[in-house]
């Protein structure tokens, strides 16, 4: 569905040469799949998220969604294929839930279009998928942050239901709040196909979620496949420096890394 | 928690926004208008309306009709504008710098436009245009000036986050020009100083339409950046990069905002002097009343600031009659109050 | 018009509140009683008089006050004057005399540096006495509320640099010519007259005016005017349009010293006051700008403003 090609990038600086973000990077996403990147803070995982999204355009490469590149479509148009959901969420003002999610409408509307009932229909259809419905009209920036994390995932449904792009989906959770959105991401992975790129440093949450990882470090691509065969102790040494026992925990049902010390 | 008028009971539906938005508009176009049409009936003077539109009077000998046409209708009229003026600069900005606090004096276009006058007062400039004097002029194109360089500062910067840059130039800007201000004062002799002093606390006296019509002009070309703003303002607002990957243009947007809003803010500063606290009371309640879509905040704050002003304009010229109050005296006195209120909600 | 308002904010700022007992008495009375009204102020003249030295004719004296500048002139103490304030322009023999300030920033340095046996200072200048007293030089504070202290601040003033009798008769003579023209005008009825100090060129706005108080005030009221906002007994007000259309004043006298209005704009000007055409003044083309120097220091050439005053408001008079 997603075909990532030979991307290079790099931030607009004053140096001659900027240094590269992003070096070369490629990786294939099928639809229905859930691909986790991993890497150190750093690696290239945000930024590359950002290119795929649209939001930076690449000095090479290209991005092409279900064969199209994505230069030759709309803003609005990539929007409604892939909705990203960010991994900060301002609360300046006090919207309630269900404007959150009905802003994930705006890429499907003109531009001085009002939601109509089949928006607020699809809206609610976000919620219950996320089991926030009961939310609906409280302030956003009441909930909790398991809750507040699943409202801005069913604003990401409610804008494109296809694809989502997660950047660091549990970071500012504690391990309850992480539980839930691992589990809801996969229950919306098995019931609608939703695809998921999901960046993150968490490897357990990869492990647990992704069938395929690609693994970052300085912008590159340093391996990448099914999770069993590339999230190997091995693997985590050369991304982290770091001593890790992975195994297959039969209660969890997927490998588990724990960390034991620093590689020499 | 905001308290939202449009929410049902538990379990209810909220309307849908074009109704909202029509209620919204309903409601405080009434409060407007209502404002509008009673306002130069009041004054420390009587005035008999059927007098003052009596056409068998010839118009150089009726007082009433001059009282009405000349000494408060224009003054209701520029209360309007301005207040509205200054009301969606402070939404528009407060979304821009994702600050609830921000105001239009926020980033110095208001200190530029201080400026301005400050000099065409103490330098005794004169020229004028279109009917317009020299000190609104000056005060204008100061605030074109402080746009100038806010504008430069937010357009050289490469990355990082914009809100803050933004706010952190601003203030500087700010700070510089209100430097400059005292030094200019430093420069004035007593009556220059008294005029100084009397011009920045606001005055609505405007006694003609000249000035009103002259400001009309850039705040026409704010309204129709204003126009283009509202849901951008929503999307931007809960995150520039969530916005971007929604479709919206986050620079072209941040551009308007901050041009619509310092033209509005200037224009409302060069006709009345800097009237404080309408940028931040008025869109702080509105918000609570309409929730925080901002296409319901945005018109609603329009109407209400007019009113507001208006209000407060009132106020000024009855409470300690014969004599005027600066109006910027007025809602500093509601404000200040409302604004302590606001901020200890916040903590 | 700056300096109309400059004095004004003066007396406003600093001078109000010893001029209370004053507001009113003298209004409304002949200028003959100034003599009878001299009586209790005069006991300012006994305070604030620092004598370090056992001299008594001050030969070095410095005024900062334009208004004692002049009667120091009038009464033929001009070769006596050390140094003036900026803001001194009459006689032209000032300019050639040394600048040191003015009532907000006195050049203390400037004055010590001329060393004066007198110096004449504002009452208010608290600093700049206190540093005088330091320096054991003596003083004359200046102290101004209406019309009748001009008279008494130059017998005061000519008593302390030994021109009494010059002082005394020059006094005497501005007496003299106000009771005239207030004889002249007598009888004729009083037309409310707005005496503005100042507004915003080109526009009606800020408005300042003369509120029923301080010695312009005063000076209206010699020459047969009644100042329309005689009620409010303020030294200046601003005016609202509502305000100027409800006091409907008959005749309009506007004030200028020094600012950008030159005569030839003045028709101008004028005509800003056109947009209250209800008001007697502007129906009757009895709108006037009143340009020169006088009208901003209340000193010997009072006499000159009362007249022109007098001049504008009853021309009737003048055609004997």
């Amino acid at each position: 569905m997603l075909e990532v090609t030979d991307i290079s990038f790099a931030y607009p600086s004053r140096r001659a040469v900027a240094p590269r973000v992003l070096e070369g990077v490629s990786l294939q996403v099928h639809r229905g799949s859930v691909v986790g990147l991993l890497g150190p803070n750093g690696s290239g995982k945000t930024t590359l998220l950002k290119v795929v999204a649209g939001v930076l355009k690449p000095q090479s490469g290209r991005v092409l969604i279900e064969g199209q590149a994505i230069e030759q479509l709309t803003r609005r148009d990539l929007a409604r294929r892939l909705a990203v959901v960010a991994q900060e969420t301002q609360t300046t003002f006090d919207f309630t839930v269900i404007d959150m999610v009905l802003m994930g409408r705006y890429p499907h509307l003109g531009a001085f279009q009002l939601e109509g009932a089949s928006d607020q229909a699809i809206a609610r259809d976000a919620l219950a998928a996320t089991g926030t419905a009961a939310l609906e009209a409280r302030p956003f920036a009441t909930l909790s942050g398991g809750e507040k994390q699943r409202v801005v995932i069913a604003s990401a449904l409610a804008q494109a239901s296809d694809m989502l792009l997660l950047d660091e989906p549990t970071a500012a959770l504690d391990l309850g709040y992480q539980f839930e959105i691992t589990a809801l991401l996969r229950r919306l992975n098995l019931e609608r196909r939703t695809t998921m790129i999901v960046s993150t440093h968490d490897l357990n949450l990869a492990a647990a979620l992704c069938e395929r990882v690609v693994l970052l470090k300085h912008g590159r691509v340093i391996a990448h496949g099914a999770t069993e065969e590339t999230l190997t102790a091995a693997n985590v040494r050369l991304l982290y420096d770091i001593d890790a026992d992975v195994q297959y925990h039969p209660r969890a049902g997927h490998l588990t890394v724990v960390p034991i010390g620093r590689s020499r | 928690m905001a308290v939202h008028a449009d929410t049902l009971a538990a379990g209810g539906r909220r309307a849908s926004v074009r109704q909202r938005i029509l209620w919204t508009v309903a409601g405080f176009g009434t409060l407007a208008a209502a404002a509008i049409l009673f306002a130069p009936l009041v004054g420390s003077t009587r005035i008999q309306l059927g007098t003052a539109f009596d056409r068998s009077i010839p118009y150089a000998d009726n007082i009433d009709a001059q009282i009405f046409f000349v000494a408060r209708l224009p003054r209701v009229l520029a209360a309007a504008l301005v207040g509205s003026a200054l009301a969606v600069s402070g939404v528009v900005f407060q979304a821009l710098l994702r600050n609830p606090l921000a105001s239009p004096d926020t980033l110095g276009v208001s200190a530029g436009a201080s400026l301005g006058a400050m000099m065409a007062i103490t330098f005794n400039l004169d020229f004028s245009l279109l009917g317009v004097s020299a000190v609104p002029l000056a005060s204008f194109a100061g605030s074109l000036g402080a746009l100038a360089i806010v504008y430069g500062l937010s357009t050289a910067r490469r990355r990082g986050t914009s809100a803050l840059v933004l706010l952190l130039g601003g203030v500087t800007v700010q700070a510089l020009l209100s430097a400059v201000i005292a030094f200019v004062q430093y420069l004035a002799d007593f009556t220059q100083t008294f005029r100084n002093v009397r011009w920045l606390m606001g005055s609505l006296d405007v006694a003609s339409y000249s000035p009103i019509l002259a400001a009309l002009v850039p705040m026409a070309v704010a309204w129709a950046g204003f126009a283009t703003l509202p849901r951008m303002l929503d999307l931007i607002s809960i995150g520039s990069e969530s916005a971007a990957a929604r479709g919206v243009n986050i620079e072209r947007t941040e551009r308007i905002a901050l041009v619509s809003a310092s033209l509005a803010t200037g224009a409302a500063v060069s006709l009345a002097g800097p009237v404080s606290f309408v940028g931040i009371i008025v869109p702080h309640l509105v918000r609570l009343i309409v929730g925080a879509d901002h296409r319901l905040v945005l018109p609603a704050s329009a109407l209400f600031g007019a009113a507001f002003l208006i209000g407060c304009d009132l106020i000024a010229r009855t409470v300690i009659a014969p004599l005027v109050l600066p109006v910027g005296i007025v809602t500093a006195i509601l404000g200040g109050p409302v604004f302590l209120w606001l901020l200890f909600r916040r903590l | 018009m700056r300096r109309i308002a400059a004095v004004v904010s003066v007396v406003a700022l600093f001078g109000t509140a010893k001029a209370a007992p004053y507001a009113g008495s003298y209004i409304g009375h002949g200028f003959g009683d100034v003599k009878a009204q001299a009586a209790p102020s005069s006991s300012y003249v006994g305070h604030g008089f620092s004598r370090a030295a056992a001299e008594d004719l001050p030969r070095r004296i410095i005024s900062l006050v334009p208004a004692t500048t002049e009667m120091l002139f009038a009464m033929g103490a001009g070769d006596r004057i050390a140094g003036v304030s900026n803001y001194d322009r009459f006689p032209p023999e000032t300019a050639r005399l040394p600048k040191v300030g003015g009532l907000i920033d006195p050049d203390v340095e400037r004055v010590l540096s001329l060393k004066p046996d007198l110096v004449v200072v504002y009452d208010t200048q608290t600093d700049l006495k206190r540093q005088l007293e330091r320096a054991k030089v003596p003083m004359f504070p200046y102290v101004h509320r209406g019309l009748p202290d001009i008279t008494e601040t130059m017998r005061a003033l000519g008593a302390r640099v030994g021109a009494k009798p010059a002082a005394d008769a020059a006094a005497a003579r501005i007496e003299r010519e106000l009771a005239a023209i207030s004889r002249r005008v007598a009888g004729q009825p009083r037309p409310k007259t707005l005496l503005v100090f100042g507004r915003e060129q080109g526009a009606l706005r800020q408005v300042t005016a003369s509120g029923g108080y301080g010695f312009l005030h005063d000076v209206l009221e010699v020459a047969g005017g009644a100042d329309v906002l005689a009620d409010l007994r303020k030294q200046s007000v601003e005016m609202s349009a509502e305000m100027i259309l409800t006091r409907a004043p008959e005749v309009i006298i506007e004030l200028h010293y020094g600012d950008p209005v030159k005569p030839e704009n003045f028709d101008a000007e004028r005509r800003v006051w056109d947009a209250l055409p209800s008001v007697p003044a502007v129906r009757h083309s009895r709108v006037y700008l009143l340009d020169g120097s006088e009208f901003v220091v209340p000193g010997p050439r009072i006499v000159l403003a009362a007249e022109r005053f007098a001049r504008t408001l009853h021309p009737e008079a003048w055609e004997r």
